[in-house]
This record gives C-alpha cells, sequence and structure tokens, in this order.
C-alpha cells in the first residue's frame, strides 16, 4: 500500500467517524427543534416582551427596564410575591411530612397493599381544574358539606372561602390533598431502593426503630427528599388553575400568588411587558432555587459518600 | 391460495440503499403534503362565505343554533360559526386582528374589548364600511359600540376625534332586578323597597338578598347598579374617580346593610351561588343581567317556576344597572367585508330582532322587539330589559378598565369582609377601603399616561 493510498484511507477512516459521531446529534435534531419551539421560543420571546411597553395590546416599542422598575413599585406584586413563598412553605414543608409518613407506612409487608397505594396516588390523576371545581363544591357555604358538617358538630359556620385566612388555609389543604401523593411516591421508590445492609447492622447493634430512622434511613433519604422538595416547590410556584377556579386569587389578595397576578396583568389588564418582566424574575427566582438544589444535593451525596 | 403464487412486487426485491430510503420518504412525504393540501377543507369566498367567531354562552345559542342558518336561507351567503371559550377567544380575535389573517369576518365581543380593538386598529369602522344603522336600536345599547365614547371620559389620544362605530350591538345584556312575587305584591322601585322587606325574612329559611361577592368583576356588577344610583360615578369626566365621595360611601354602606340578611359566605358568590338561593326559592331580590330569565322559569333548575318577576334594578336618586352588551366588529383583515356588513344589517333589522324576541324571549336590541304585545305576553321580562337598557351607566371606556375594574373590585371584596366580620362600623370600613381603591386607580392611570 502506497503512503497515498494509506492517506486517502485513513482520511475516509476519519469521515466516517466524524459521521458516527454526528448521528446521535442528528438523530436528536428534530426533538430538540420541536422544543426550541414550544419552549425556548416562548422563553426569549418572553424576554423581549419584558422590554417593551404595550398598549392597546400593541407592541409600543423598546422600554428598557421600566417594566421591572414598575414591579419593583408595584405593592400587589410583592403581596403576591409574599403569598406564593408563603403559600410554598406551608403546602410544601405538610406534603413532605404526610409524604414520609404515608411511605414509611406503605414501605411494608401489608394486605391490600396495591389497593392502598393506588388509592394514595389518585388525588394526583385527576386534572387540577377538576380538582378545584371539586373542592369548589366542596366549600361552596349553601351547596357544600363542609359547612354543613361543622353546623352539625356545633362549630359554627366557617364559609372556607369568604374570609381571608380560611380561604388560604383552604387552598393549601386543596394543594396537599392533590399532591402528597407525588412526594410520597418518590420517597416510597426511595425506600424501596435504600440498602439494607446499613439497617439490618444497626438493628442488630441494638438500635431502636427511631434511631434506626433518624440516623440512618433519614440521611439515606436525604437526596431523594431533596429532589422531591425542589420539584414540588418549582411546581407550587406556578400553581394556577385551583385558585383560578376557586378563589380567583382572593378575598382580597389573599389567595392570589404571582401565576394568577400575572396571567391577569398580560390577559386580563393587557399588560404583556409587564407581565413578562415579572415571568422573568419568577423564573430567575426559580432557576437560582435549582442551583442551590442542585448544589445541596451534591454536597449530601459527598457526604453520604 | 399457495404462497408460491404470490408474487413479490419488484419494488421489494430491490435491496434498499440508505440514499433509496431517504429519496422515497421525502417522495411520499411531498405527496402527502400535496394531498393533505388539496383535500383539506378550505374556505372559499367566491361564494361569499362569512365566518363568524364567538365565545361561548347560553345566550349566543339562538344566534347560533337559528339565526346563522336563517341568513343563509334567506341570501345563500354561507356562514362558518367557530366558538370557543371566552378567554381564548379574546387571545385569538386579538392576535387574528393585529396580524390580519383574515381568519374570521365577524367578531363576537364583549362591550369592554371595543376601546382596545377600535384603538388598536383590530376592528374596522362600520361607518366607513357603510354599515346602515337601523333607528329601532336602543340608543344606550348602540352607544356601546362608538369609538371614541359619545359621553363620558375620553383619553387623551382621542379627546377631540369624532364618535365612529366599531361594532354594533347584537344582544342587550343588562342587569335587571328579579323579585319574588310572593315578597313583593308590587315591582320594587327603590332600594328603601329592597331593605323593607329583607328586614322581615329569616335567614337561613329565607333571604332579602343575594350577590356576587367574589373580587374583580363580580362584586363590581354587585356594586355598579349600587353606585350608579346613588349618583356617583366609576370614574368622572376628568377621570378622577368618582367613588370615594358620599355617594360611593352611602352607596356601599346600603350593601352592607344587608348582610344580616344575606347568605354568611357572600364574599366569595360568584353567579352560580348567588343565584342558587334564588332557584331553591330561599331569596326575595336579586341584581342579575338578563341570562337567568330563562332558567327562573325552568322546572329543571328552579323551585320557583313563574314566581319570579323583572324589572329595572331599584333607584335612590335614579336607575343605574350596568350594560354588558354582546357586539360584533368586522375583523381588520375581513376578507369579506361586505358579506359581513350584510349579515349585521340583517340581524339587527326590526324584523330579525322580532323574531328574536317573539320566538326566544331574547335580550333584542331593538325597541319595537322588546315592546311587541305578542312577545311580552310570552315573555314578562322584555319591558324590564328595555327599562333598564334606556337607564343604564357604561363603564369607562378604556383599554384600562379590566385594571380599574380588578382594584375597585378587590378592595370592594376586601371591604365586604371585613364589614361580615365586624358587623359595624359600615360606613369608617367603606370610606377606607373606596379611598385607598380611588388612589390606587388614580396612581395607576397616572403610570400608565394619556389621561390626565
Amino acid at each position: 500500500m502506497t503512503a497515498a493510498t494509506k492517506t486517502i484511507e485513513q482520511r475516509k477512516i476519519k469521515a466516517r467517524r466524524v459521521r458516527l459521531a454526528a448521528v446521535p446529534y442528528l438523530l436528536l435534531l428534530p426533538a430538540m427543534l420541536a422544543m426550541a419551539a414550544v419552549s425556548l421560543y416562548p422563553m426569549i420571546d418572553g424576554a423581549r416582551a419584558s422590554l417593551h411597553k404595550y398598549r392597546y395590546g400593541i407592541d409600543a416599542g423598546y422600554t428598557g427596564v421600566e417594566n421591572f422598575r414598575n414591579i419593583y413599585n408595584d405593592a400587589v406584586f410583592w403581596q403576591a410575591v409574599e403569598t406564593t413563598i408563603r403559600f410554598i412553605l406551608i403546602a410544601v414543608s405538610i406534603e413532605t411530612v404526610l409524604g414520609l409518613l404515608l411511605a414509611l407506612l406503605v414501605a411494608r409487608e401489608l394486605r391490600f397493599l396495591g389497593l392502598i397505594r393506588v388509592t394514595l396516588i389518585l388525588p394526583m390523576t385527576i386534572a387540577p381544574v377538576v380538582v378545584g371545581v371539586i373542592w369548589r363544591l366542596l366549600y361552596a357555604s349553601n351547596i357544600g358539606i363542609i359547612d354543613p358538617l361543622f353546623r352539625l358538630l356545633g362549630l359554627g359556620t366557617p364559609d372556607v372561602l369568604a374570609h381571608p385566612t380560611s380561604a388560604f388555609v383552604g387552598l393549601v389543604a386543596v394543594d396537599v390533598w392533590e399532591w402528597t401523593p407525588l412526594i410520597f411516591l418518590i420517597i416510597l421508590a426511595g425506600l424501596e431502593s435504600m440498602p439494607q445492609d446499613p439497617l439490618e447492622a444497626a438493628r442488630v447493634d441494638g438500635a431502636s426503630a427511631l434511631q434506626v430512622f433518624f440516623h440512618h434511613k433519614l440521611p439515606l433519604l436525604r437526596p431523594v427528599l431533596l429532589v422531591a422538595v425542589v420539584l414540588r416547590t418549582i411546581d407550587a410556584a406556578g400553581t394556577f388553575d385551583q385558585i383560578f377556579v376557586l378563589t380567583k386569587g382572593g378575598p382580597g389578595t389573599a389567595t392570589q400568588l404571582i401565576a394568577i397576578y400575572s396571567y391577569n396583568t398580560a390577559f386580563l389588564f393587557n399588560q404583556y411587558g409587564h407581565a413578562m418582566a415579572m415571568m422573568i424574575s419568577l423564573l430567575a427566582f426559580l432557576l437560582l432555587l435549582m442551583v442551590a438544589a442542585v448544589h445541596l444535593m451534591r454536597r449530601s451525596s459527598e457526604l453520604l459518600e | 391460495m399457495s404462497d408460491k403464487n404470490v408474487k413479490t412486487p419488484k419494488l421489494l426485491k430491490q435491496p434498499l440503499g440508505r440514499r433509496d430510503v431517504i429519496k422515497r420518504g421525502l417522495a411520499g412525504t411531498v405527496a402527502l403534503a400535496g394531498a393533505a393540501t388539496v383535500l383539506s377543507p378550505r374556505r372559499s369566498y367566491a361564494s361569499g362565505a362569512i365566518t363568524i367567531g364567538s365565545f361561548q354562552d347560553n345566550a349566543m345559542a339562538p344566534f347560533r343554533d337559528y339565526f346563522v342558518k336563517e341568513f343563509t336561507k334567506e341570501t345563500g351567503i354561507a356562514v362558518n360559526y367557530n366558538e370557543t371559550n371566552y378567554d381564548t377567544w379574546y387571545q385569538n380575535a386579538k392576535n387574528d386582528g393585529i396580524n390580519k389573517t383574515g381568519a374570521y369576518d365577524i367578531y363576537v365581543m364583549d362591550d369592554n374589548w371595543v376601546p382596545e380593538f377600535a384603538a388598536g386598529g383590530i376592528v374596522q369602522s362600520l361607518d366607513k364600511l357603510g354599515l346602515k344603522v337601523n333607528s329601532d336600536i336602543l340608543p344606550k345599547g348602540l352607544e356601546m359600540g362608538l369609538w371614541p365614547p359619545k359621553s363620558g371620559a375620553r383619553m387623551k389620544d382621542f379627546a377631540s376625534a369624532k364618535p365612529e362605530l366599531y361594532s354594533l350591538v347584537i344582544i342587550d345584556d343588562v342587569e335587571i332586578l328579579y323579585y319574588h312575587k310572593d315578597h313583593f305584591p308590587h315591582a320594587p322601585q327603590t332600594w328603601d323597597d329592597i331593605y323593607a322587606v329583607a328586614k322581615k325574612t329569616e335567614p337561613p329559611k329565607m333571604y332579602g338578598w343575594s350577590a356576587r361577592g367574589v373580587k374583580g368583576n363580580p362584586i363590581m356588577m354587585t356594586y355598579l347598579p349600587l353606585l350608579n344610583s346613588y349618583g356617583g360615578n366609576f370614574v368622572n369626566e376628568d377621570w378622577s374617580p368618582g367613588f370615594a365621595g358620599p355617594e360611593g360611601v352611602g352607596a356601599l354602606t346600603r350593601l352592607f346593610s344587608f348582610i344580616p340578611y344575606m347568605p354568611s359566605g357572600v364574599a366569595s358568590f360568584d353567579t352560580a351561588e348567588e343565584t342558587q338561593v334564588m332557584l331553591e326559592g330561599k331569596c326575595t331580590a336579586l341584581t342579575e343581567y338578563t341570562g337567568l330569565v330563562n332558567r327562573v322559569d325552568d322546572p329543571s333548575s328552579s323551585k320557583v317556576v313563574h314566581k319570579i318577576n323583572m324589572t329595572a334594578t331599584p333607584k335612590q336618586e335614579k336607575h343605574g344597572p350596568a350594560i354588558g352588551t354582546f357586539i360584533c366588529g368586522i375583523a381588520s383583515g375581513s376578507k369579506n367585508p361586505e358579506g359581513a356588513v350584510q349579515f349585521l344589517e340583517w340581524f339587527t333589522s326590526s324584523k330579525t330582532q322580532m323574531q328574536f324576541a317573539r320566538r326566544f324571549g331574547g335580550a333584542a336590541v331593538t325597541g319595537s322587539a322588546l315592546s311587541d304585545p305578542e312577545a311580552v305576553k310570552k315573555y314578562r321580562w322584555l319591558p324590564a330589559i328595555a327599562e333598564a337598557v334606556n337607564s343604564s351607566v357604561q363603564k369607562p371606556r378604556t383599554p384600562d378598565e379590566p385594571k380599574m375594574e380588578d382594584i375597585l373590585g378587590t378592595a370592594l371584596n376586601e371591604a365586604l369582609v371585613e364589614a361580615i366580620a365586624q358587623k359595624e362600623n359600615y360606613d369608617a370600613i367603606a370610606k377606607k377601603h373606596l379611598q385607598a381603591a380611588a388612589e390606587q386607580i388614580s396612581s395607576y392611570l397616572k403610570q400608565q399616561g394619556g389621561y390626565f
């Protein structure tokens, strides 16, 4: 074989390697284009809209950071931020504790275990709008069952959705009812894939059930818990459907989360720029949260190792 | 049949290379796309068809199911009718108009879309299109389609512009008073009449009043007939809020005076809950739009069939119901504006409106239909609708009205919650919340610009 033939052969091999290396990317390309169209494009357009002013529903031109300045001075926005944070903290905490307890309860040999598991995850499978309608009917004072039940027990009439505090509590209750199953499922998966040797060793060494749980199971579950909490936090920050059906953000602004206020600002008040500035701020906040969570997860995995 | 007799097609015998697959795949795709284009249903304007887009609403049923077909029968112009939910339709119509796609010829709109759609060039001027307005149409309903408004506050950009008709009213939806005949031997005229009967009721067996209390638009629809009747204004001619003075406070205090006689959860009531108590026969009176008229006499949803009468909303200084018409505009990109004009002229003609009233008891837009003896004999609410339209007060005509409504509607809801909790100091509670809303609206309008 001459040197020239050898070079040509080598080039062919190189070209084939390049082609082979490119195949996965080419196969991914349609999916990536679709994702870019439905996800990336709206995000970029949203960022662009946040720097524009809209009048009569039409883009009235570039305004720089005016929309961001306006949301900084918008008392209702900050109220919505506060309500959103309060909602996330309370709802996700309750869901985590309940989800953990349920997972611990179910992660053992029980009769009718399959049925119990299916029943527990049922609320999660119902569309959020339907959940809102169901609970609105339950809460509605003249046709629901909550008020008559309270009256029967001699506890007066709570009129759940008519008072700021009870409406907020009612909303948290709906979220807990619907989304505890998600945390339950994630933790259950974590419990079932947990290595049993360290737990059995601890039991053999005389550790009580509580000690095994706090000193072994919980540290081992930490990454799973973190994933569950981060997922729920991101989801809870965007809660919309149930509130839209149940309270529309009221009474007053008691249940007005950022998602509802942004929706109203964009589609009811026709201020797309202002709304997009809010959504970009929320996105930045959630990104920070995710980065922090990933960092925590890494650290926790390192500690476990 | 044995397998031997089955011939393998030549195409399948040949080994397929990568290029062959790509080539044939491309050819197939092009062929499929071509076939889809040829076979897909397309609108043809050659035949003069028009396309109407609308939001779903029970009040639109006669329009959609009967009159659209009648129009085609009479004129030979085919009508494509597309409807979707309110929010989606609002966005679709707006996008269609801004981009002049020509997918629609007529938009069925809520009247508060008119300022934005007219000022933004989303709908065309009906005057410029040569639409002939039927002089029988009630003036207050007709005015809802003008931009800039004929009366009331005007935005600076349009201060000296001549009002033009951009949309034409097709259903005169307006608030009217529904009252239980067993409790009111005569039609109540004033809020004092309503209150006098309410005081005799014994909740929860019977309530003296029911209302929508949810923040935003629902509670605004409860408050506006009170505010207008007490002589207040949502906004004055100079865009200053007109509800924080004694008239507005008096109106809200009057609403609070019904608290002992209203269902306890009224602050979370929307239309469904508000009207349910009346349909169950547990309420003496309420104000609501005309959509309720058919339900009160429907035995499947009402326990008070033929027991509820209707009249104009009560007055203090004057009657002042809120008006919320269904209104039609012609799309900026309409491909058949002539057909669209013809349809609107036909539907709002006295003859068609008479049919609307006689056959369906609908909130017709012409005076002759609402006072027609044959129609009134069958549908007792028609004169109440006419009276209410004639005394109605329109909301501020600006694209910023929904935000203003949200601010005041939130303050009203907060005030109602506080008043229900305290059961006293109604005057002070009303003043505090109305003042706060007035300041918020003024500051919002200043930030938006174009008002002062």
